[in-house]
């Protein structure tokens, strides 16, 4: 008995160190071109170029990030990101804060319609629409503008956020609001001091969603802005990527700036946003 | 000066904005009279903008003058509709939808509508200065849509090579997003130290900006100094034997672009698809498995017969989604090829759609082109789900 | 404090008619408890009161004053919710002094009511805790107390002890009843459990399929059921419901089944309800079932039985009993040394004895 149990464990223990080696295998491969940018960006000028493959190269560096803030707008075009960034996010969630309170709430005509139109509408290319929007934004002379950017932006996430936000109305109960409206809040008072107040999380994913689908858009930037002055960031660092090896280092250390934020605050709430995520493909 | 002025831009459209929530909810609070606050509408109507005008408007002027019109307005429209049309119990919900729908109709449904009247008209690059001007195009009727069925929307590829081009395109992406996916979510899924660990490295690819995602990798394909060639040398060096075997640095970007667009789209998705199916495994109870070691099942058909049917639920609107973003994805491979000089050999019909209109200003016939995409995508849509609602109706 | 009138409430969910011309009036300070199985329509006759379900038909007065289009807050009610509803980003303190703070009442008042509520339901340590720290019947306690400062008309309580577990539930059905002592307030509570309205009410409104089936004192209700469905819910356990036609031999009824023949005084069925080949239903609770005991005058005749099952519960003991094709409950004293399959005679209790219309379902005895 005891060395059948001892075998069992021995093999158990087999299968571990398998699926450790196997995910550290994978793992390496998601984090290798993380570490490659790191490494690019602390060489010094004249070994960009090289066939190394060492993480800290010999003679590293703070060079090319020092350059970068100093010789490139690359400062401006983070502040231009952030602000379009914000300003789409704050207006996306407002917006799926009340529709999806409406469509969590109440029963009126055509409801199923609107849903129906809302998943739908992830049904369109969204590369199909760039040409319109850029049309309209041409036309409403808003080219090269935070404006016409915001306006592109801020609806390109709103049937997510209301998908999202909906979804996690629905496990409220209802008789919260109704203790709320008994003690005296009117429909939109128990809204605004209860659902609200208890549902940040989703509000937080939502924002967060709005955050980096703007955040990381490239192709509407492209044709909207062309003032390298009012460039995003992804704008930006794809220009210096560009053909000219000589900033591939500015190139890596403006990549590591944005993405070392970037990455905090998405492994901070991933909890939140998977579960998020789940929640709205099992509803789905 | 420069800061002050941009925070204000975007402040002042951020504040046009809050006062259009502000006024419906105070319009709110007047239509009901728990509170009786007539004052209340009127006031938020008039304020919001007021200010908004007064502080920005000067700073702007122009333009912004005439928005702050349109959105006046707008807003009375709504006002009236209200208190004239939806008259009684449905008010609230319209309400609360209004500000959402009236933007996804004016940035979503009116683009849509628009793109459908540009494919039926002639704008390119020499008729444009006319639309500027006059708002007036020629008609063309349908030849947009023989167009792109006869000539290219590239310099070198017809619509029938990007068709089948996207077809294996969205097929091996997804399915090595499952697949890789489903392994990483299996083994995560065990009672392993380091958990939390491994899934925060795993998620990377994900978590990272795609734009930077994208450029680094696409670097690491680079043909001297890139990750991948460099391993093969040095593969090469260590086994000479294997280059018997045709093994060689490779020209990935020029020769390979489509290969090597694929192998970083199944870079990138693995996450997502990896996160989704741990979510479903997680939710499977145990008692399941419990019952099926006591029936004698093997670990295959454990897999087989309990996780497959359970993660399914989870695991197919993940799919549907992916599948679709995998089809619509210009990102990864305009970023890749997309620079001037770049290859059309792995442009897909998307990304040939997005360089029709913006690489050679061929704007009606991109239109055309991405009525017949969408139609496409939407019968497949329709298609996909029916059949999975007769599935689930089998069940 | 207040009185309530229902007048001719209907609720329609689309076609769907969930309360059907409910008259009920409820005076000051009585104890009203609601009852009735689930989907009866209790709860939605209570929602329309608070404010919270639109009014398809009919009026509502609270105080003589026409509530139908008040808003919730305004009809001076509190009430306490099934779930509690306790607003979980609140402290207990909050979730009780909101109405209050929405009120903008004066700072002192709000916490000398909270102080007050506290100190009533044993709540002042919890005070600073979140409702998630709380167990159930402190939950319950908070959920009471938040309605109690409101110091309201009327308490409506929403089946408030269901989500407690059997032992919390009787203690806290005594503590509603000590409040109701203390507060001498006018209470309408819904509940599905007829021993929860039988302990607690003053006065009973029995419901079912969205019609009032009979209002009055638990007592009454047990003992003068008006009709079978009301007979059938009220009493644990069930009554015994014997189906059978009526004969009249030399002026005196007698009923008869398959199984059982035996007269009906008339001190029980009035002559004039006593019709040849009339259908009946006799209803017999498990305690008026005598088993192998003398029969006094007040009882029937003995008959012969077959004992099936026996389930001892202490003090009591249930006997599972056969007399021909009829199944029949008996409840009697511990300890019945039977085994089972024995024979047994037993006899009915006509004093207790319940004799209902087939078709109409409606009581004919006196």
């Amino acid at each position: 008995m005891k060395k059948e149990l001892s075998a069992a464990a021995k093999r158990k223990r087999l299968n571990h160190l398998l699926i450790h080696a196997g995910i550290i295998l994978f793992a390496a491969a998601c984090v290798y071109p993380l570490l490659r940018i790191f490494s690019v960006s602390l060489r010094p000028g004249d070994k960009l170029v090289s066939m190394d493959l060492a993480i800290i190269p010999a003679g590293a560096t703070f060079i090319s990030y020092t350059k970068l803030l100093g010789d490139t707008m690359f400062l401006r075009w983070l502040w231009n990101s952030l602000l379009i960034t914000l300003a789409t996010s704050f207006i996306g969630v407002s917006l799926a804060s009340t529709a999806a309170y409406a469509f969590s709430r109440f029963r009126f005509p055509g409801k199923k319609a609107g849903m129906i139109l809302l998943l739908s509408s992830q049904m369109i290319p969204a590369g199909m629409l760039i040409l319109p929007l850029f049309l309209m934004i041409m036309k409403l002379k808003l080219m090269n503008t935070y404006l016409g950017m915001i306006i592109a932006y801020s609806v390109s996430s709103l049937p997510f956020s209301i998908w999202i936000l909906k979804g996690y109305y629905d496990t409220i109960p209802r008789s919260l609001e109704e203790a709320a409206l008994v003690d005296g809040t009117s429909q939109v008072g128990a809204f605004w001091r209860i659902i609200l107040p208890l549902s940040t999380p989703a509000l937080s994913i939502a924002f967060l969603f709005n955050f980096t689908t703007a955040w990381n858009e490239y192709l509407v930037a492209r044709v909207v802005l062309f003032s390298s002055k009012q460039y995003t960031w992804t704008l930006g660092l794809f220009e210096l990527q560009g053909q000219y090896i000589t900033q591939w280092g500015m190139f890596a250390a403006g990549s590591m700036l944005v993405t070392i934020p970037v990455l905090c605050v998405f492994l901070y709430s991933s909890k939140w946003l998977i579960s998020g995520l789940t929640l709205g493909s099992v509803k789905g | 000066m420069n800061i002050l002025t941009s925070i204000g831009e975007v402040s002042w459209f951020i504040l046009l904005v809050a006062a259009g929530v502000a006024a419906l909810v105070g319009y709110l609070y007047s239509h009901f009279k728990f509170y009786s606050r007539s004052w209340f509408f009127p006031a938020v109507l008039a304020v919001f903008p007021a200010l908004a005008l007064a502080v920005f408007g000067g700073l702007l002027g122009g333009y912004a003058f005439k928005l702050w019109l349109s959105f006046l307005a707008a807003e009375a429209a709504i006002a009236v509709f209200f208190r004239y049309v939806v008259k009684g119990r449905h008010t609230v919900p319209y309400l609360l939808l209004a500000p959402a729908f009236v933007g996804l109709a004016l940035l979503l449904v009116y683009p849509f509508v628009f793109e459908v009247y540009l494919s039926f008209h002639d704008l390119k690059l020499t008729t444009i200065m006319m639309w500027k001007n006059t708002g007036t195009l020629p008609f063309v009727g349908i030849d947009q849509y023989i167009k792109v069925f006869t000539t290219s929307p590239l310099s070198e590829t017809t619509f029938w090579q990007l068709l089948l081009r996207t077809l294996v395109w969205t097929f091996s992406n997804v399915f090595f997003h499952v697949l890789g996916g489903f392994i990483l979510a299996l083994m995560l899924n065990n009672s392993i130290r380091f958990k939390g660990f491994y899934r925060t490295l795993l998620v990377i690819p994900w978590a990272m900006p795609q734009v930077v995602a994208v450029l680094a990798m696409r670097g690491e394909f680079h043909a001297t100094n890139g990750f991948v060639n460099i391993v093969i040398t040095r593969l090469l060096g260590f086994f000479p034997f294997l280059s018997h075997l045709g093994v060689a640095p490779v020209q990935w970007l020029t020769d390979y672009p489509l290969l090597t667009c694929t192998l970083i789209n199944i870079w990138l998705g693995i996450p997502f698809m990896m996160v989704v199916i741990l979510g479903g495994l997680q939710s499977i109870s145990s008692s399941y498995y419990d019952a099926a070691d006591i029936d004698g099942a093997s670990y295959f058909q454990k897999l087989r017969y309990i996780t497959l049917p359970l993660v399914r639920p989870v695991m197919m609107p993940a799919v549907t989604l992916g599948t679709v973003w995998t089809f619509n994805n210009i990102n990864v491979i305009y970023l890749v090829t997309g620079q001037a000089g770049g290859t059309e050999q792995a442009d897909i019909l998307v990304s040939a759609l997005y360089k029709a209109a913006f690489t050679y200003n061929r704007y009606s016939y991109s239109a055309a082109f991405a009525i017949v995409v969408f139609a496409m995508l939407f019968f497949f849509s329709v298609f996909y789900l029916k059949s999975f609602d007769a599935a689930k109706d089998e069940r | 404090m207040a009185t309530v009138q229902f007048k001719k409430i209907v609720k329609k969910f689309g076609d769907n008619v969930v309360l059907n011309g409910v008259d009920v009036d409820i005076k000051d300070h009585e104890f009203v408890v609601i009852v009735g199985p689930s989907g009866c329509g209790k709860t939605t006759l209570l929602r329309m009161l608070a404010g919270l379900e639109e009014i398809s038909d009919g009026e509502i007065f609270i105080d003589n004053l026409l509530v139908n289009e008040l808003h919730p807050s305004k009809r001076e009610i509190a009430m306490v919710f099934q779930d509690y509803a306790l607003y979980p980003h609140m402290t207990v303190e909050e979730n009780m002094n909101f109405a209050l703070r929405l009120r903008k009442m004066d700072k002192a008042e709000i916490g000398a009511r909270v102080t007050e509520a506290a100190n009533i339901l044993q709540l002042n340590k919890f005070l600073k805790r979140m409702p998630k720290q709380l167990s159930g019947g402190q939950r319950q306690r908070v959920a009471i107390g938040r309605a109690i400062v409101r110091k309201p008309k009327v308490f409506l309580f929403d089946e408030p002890l269901s989500n407690l577990d059997a032992k919390l539930r009787e203690e806290m059905r005594v503590e509603i009843a000590k409040l109701y002592q203390r507060l001498n307030a006018t209470i309408i509570y819904v509940t599905h459990d007829q021993v929860e309205a039988m302990t607690l009410a003053g006065r009973i409104v029995i419901m079912n399929h969205g019609i009032v089936q009979q209002v009055g004192s638990p007592i009454e209700v047990y003992r003068k059921p008006v009709n079978l469905f009301v007979a059938g819910f009220i009493g644990s356990p069930t009554m015994n419901f014997l189906s059978g036609k009526l004969a009249v031999k030399d002026g005196v009824a007698v009923f008869s089944n398959e199984s059982i023949t035996m007269p009906i005084p008339a001190f029980v069925l009035p002559q004039k309800e006593a019709r040849e080949g009339r259908e009946v239903v006799l209803g017999i609770r498990p305690d008026d079932v005598l088993v192998e005991r003398p029969g006094g005058d007040k009882c029937s005749c003995k008959i012969d039985g077959v004992l099936e099952v026996c389930e001892l519960l202490g003090h009591r003991e249930n006997l599972y009993l056969k007399v021909g094709g009829q199944r029949l409950l008996a409840t009697v004293e511990a300890f019945f040394n039977r085994s089972p399959g024995s024979a047994v005679s037993l006899c009915f209790n006509y004093q207790n004895m319940h004799v209902f219309d087939k078709a109409t379902e409606q009581r004919i005895s006196e």
